[in-house]
């Protein structure tokens, strides 16, 4: 009887031991040892970008792992300070084992500051809990915010998640505001639910559209404004070779005048774009573009200055030779300044084609105005970008349009005062470039004439 | 120099009044330097010869009125001069220079002899002073301050120190000529071609211009002038050639060969525009 007492009180010394032990255990186990992390992101939210935008919303991912020995009940996301609920927002868990998943029936709760999933059962150990927060707005201000967790072990006793994780967010753009800001009103909602509006003139893709392609309008510019400035020189010094004496020089500049017209300078870029890589010549494809489209603007101007030069009276050039001018001083002292006066409006339609041009190289891949309206289109499949994208064109054409006229105004009246009658017309010994080329009839009078003409050959 | 062209202006400014009637030939006689020498000079358009055979000399100092119908070649014979028609042969020396040899620069020659068209050819995109300026400056290599100082007293001469800042456009065509002669005298040429200078103008223009190149002539300036006007042929010509088909048909000093033409083609064509 005795031995059985000493072997009763023995036994619960050790349960008490055992138990008391068991309480240290787990009152100092590492909270790694009951639900490790293993990661924390939100997705992607920009539009055309990877970024995650604060101020709108985005599905925010959390997962961890139930460490061994240890059951999960209740866990608990803190938001940082700062967050919003979109609309619907609410949260969701799924519990894997492995890649098995395990129903769990859960009840979330959420709001602006944290969210909760309550589980029906605890979760055992070594099962894998992913929660996702739907349409959680992150901060509108820029940085690295973190997403506390704490979780209630079968126990009762709430546990912090060790080692949180950033999520980087990028502060929401002034456009963004905007766009979430339009998205509330009622007179959006009532524009957008006829169909045509919104297809071509989404408000909210409207400002969407005007800074993102900002960029491109720029890149559309400096096509432009590199190559046609590279076309003026090569321009001038084709129609001198048109007008020269010497038979070859105007039989070799007239075809290349001629088969540049005479070809579309879609034509012309597929076959720089595709031919020259062939040829093992790799070119970066903005130069090759502006490349293109200097080659294809000089020979128009080239009959634009060839015109001009020939507009003027011949006794500018008598004038000048008899005070003893050389070729070139008249040229460029007395020709070319007057032929500028004469050209510019013509000219300036040229840089208005040239311009309209540069949208062809989206066909062979250079960022341009209309690639980024394209790549808009695709992402929206609105129709809006490509109308944001006409109204930049209109920006630069439509100003020019105005100062052509009233320069061709200003021209007319000027060179209608001066009084000067009609030289006689006569073959004479005068230098090459007072002679006319011999392949096209230019009528010696006027500039306005020139403009006509090539504003209805056009392209 | 500057002595022989004031003798010479002296000699023009009496010629008015009828004491020196042969006062062009007293010019050359007296051995002035010819300052231009034309021999034998042809010119073709194509087939037809506008030019048959010229022979003339124009000594310094001396101004030579050329008449003629239209057609008659006169003012071809005065481009020839400065080689804005290239002769087909003959010879053409200005002072010491043979113009008509291929070697010569022609610039060079040109510097030295002015120009005035019938339709005045100045620069549209040059106010009144640039216009005399711009040669000055790429030709005679002038700074931009002399040439100026230059442009200026040029147009004063011409009496248009108040329209110097003046747009072509906004000059009327008589200002227009004087301009133009300005910009031509600017250069000091040695000897300067009238074509036809007045015949563009408005009749009451015509005059602001006949009496600058008065002036200059009585300032003895060495001048060939092709004109229809037959006061200033009287006036001041110091020998008048009337040309007809090609060549020169009779020359001498002006009351001879205007109020005694010697030849019927010369009366001829006196009589019609008398």
């Amino acid at each position: 009887m005795r031995d059985y007492t000493v072997i009763r009180a023995l036994r619960t010394a050790l349960a008490f031991v055992m138990v008391l032990s068991l309480f240290v255990f787990l009152s100092a186990s590492p909270p790694a040892f009951g639900l490790t992390l293993a990661k924390t992101t939100a997705k992607p939210n920009e539009p055309d970008g990877n970024a995650i935008l604060g101020g709108q919303p985005t599905r925010v991912t959390w997962e961890a792992t139930v460490g061994a020995d240890e059951q999960v009940t209740s866990i608990t996301l803190e938001f940082p300070a700062g967050c919003a609920l979109g609309e619907d927002a609410n949260s969701k868990a799924t519990v894997l084992e492995d890649t098995t998943r395990l129903s769990y029936d859960f009840e979330q709760e959420i709001s602006a500051t944290s969210t909760t999933v309550d589980f029906a059962e605890p979760v055992e150990s070594g099962l894998f809990i992913r929660i996702e927060v739907y349409n959680l707005a992150l901060p509108t201000v820029a940085g690295d915010y973190y997403i506390n967790a704490t979780y209630l072990n079968a126990n009762g006793e709430r546990i912090e998640v060790a080692g949180p994780q950033a999520i980087s967010v990028k502060g929401t753009t002034g456009t963004q505001q905007i766009i979430d800001w339009l998205d509330g009103q009622p007179w959006v909602e009532a524009w957008n639910s006829a169909l045509f509006l919104k297809i071509f003139f989404s408000p909210q893709l409207i400002v969407a559209a005007i800074p993102n392609l900002f960029i491109g309008w720029l890149r559309s510019l400096g096509l432009v404004l590199v190559g046609f400035p590279l076309a003026i020189p090569i321009g001038l010094a084709i129609s001198f070779l048109r007008m020269a004496r010497l038979g070859i020089l105007r039989l070799v500049s007239s075809i290349y005048v001629n088969v540049i017209r005479g070809t579309p300078l879609f034509l012309q870029m597929y076959i720089a774009f595709f031919g020259l890589p062939l040829l093992g010549v790799r070119v970066d494809s903005y130069l090759l573009g502006i490349l293109v489209l200097a080659m294809n603007s000089s020979a128009y101007l080239a009959e634009i200055f060839r015109a001009g030069i020939q507009s003027i009276h011949k006794g500018q050039f008598e004038a000048s030779a008899s005070l003893g001018m050389n070729a070139f001083q008249t040229m460029f002292s007395v020709i070319i300044p007057q032929t500028v006066r004469r050209v510019i409006p013509t000219a300036t339609s040229e840089f208005i084609l040239l311009y309209k041009d540069t949208s062809l190289l989206a066909a062979v891949g250079v960022m341009e105005q209309m690639m980024f309206a394209k790549s808009m289109v695709a992402s929206t499949g609105n129709m809006t970008p490509y109308v944001v994208a006409a109204c930049y064109y209109l920006l630069v054409t439509l100003p020019l349009t105005r100062i052509i006229s009233s320069f061709e105004k200003k021209l007319a009246a000027s060179e209608g005062q001066s009084s000067q009658p009609p030289a006689p017309k006569k073959k004479r010994g005068l230098p090459w470039y007072t002679r006319p080329a011999p392949l096209v009839a230019v009528d010696a009078e006027a500039s306005s004439a020139i403009t006509a003409d090539e504003q209805s050959s056009g392209r | 120099m500057a002595e022989q062209r004031v003798s010479a202006g002296e000699a023009v400014a009496a010629a008015p009044d009828g004491v020196a009637s042969d006062d062009g030939t007293t010019a050359s006689a007296s051995g002035e330097p010819a300052v231009i020498r034309i021999l034998d000079l042809h010119k073709y358009f194509g087939s037809l010869e506008v030019l048959k055979g010229v022979t003339l000399e124009v000594a310094r100092g001396e101004v030579v009125v050329i008449l003629g119908s239209s057609g008659s070649g006169k003012s071809t014979l005065l481009r020839c001069v400065n080689f804005l028609e290239k002769p087909t042969s003959g010879e053409i020396w200005f002072e010491d220079t043979l113009i008509t040899d291929p070697k010569t620069d022609i610039n060079e020659v040109r510097k030295h002899v002015g120009m005035v068209f019938q339709s005045f050819n100045l620069f549209p995109h040059l106010s009144a002073t640039d216009n005399v300026v711009l040669a000055q400056r790429k030709v005679l290599k002038r700074s931009r301050q002399e040439a100026e100082r230059i442009a200026l007293a040029q147009l004063e001469k011409v009496g248009l120190s108040d329209r110097a800042e003046y747009m072509p456009a906004q000059l009327s065509g008589g200002q227009q000529q004087r301009v133009a002669i300005a910009r031509a005298l600017a250069m000091d040429p040695h000897v300067m071609l009238f074509d036809e200078a007045t015949s563009a103008l408005d009749p009451e223009l015509v005059r602001g211009v006949l009496d600058v190149m008065r002036s200059l002539a009585q300032g003895g300036m060495t001048m060939i002038v092709v004109t229809h006007e037959m006061g200033f042929a009287r006036e001041v010509a110091d020998r008048v050639l009337f040309m007809d088909g090609g060549v020169i048909v009779e020359q001498g000093p002006p009351q001879q060969v205007l109020d005694n033409p010697q030849h019927e083609r010369t009366r001829d064509f006196l009589g019609l525009i008398a």
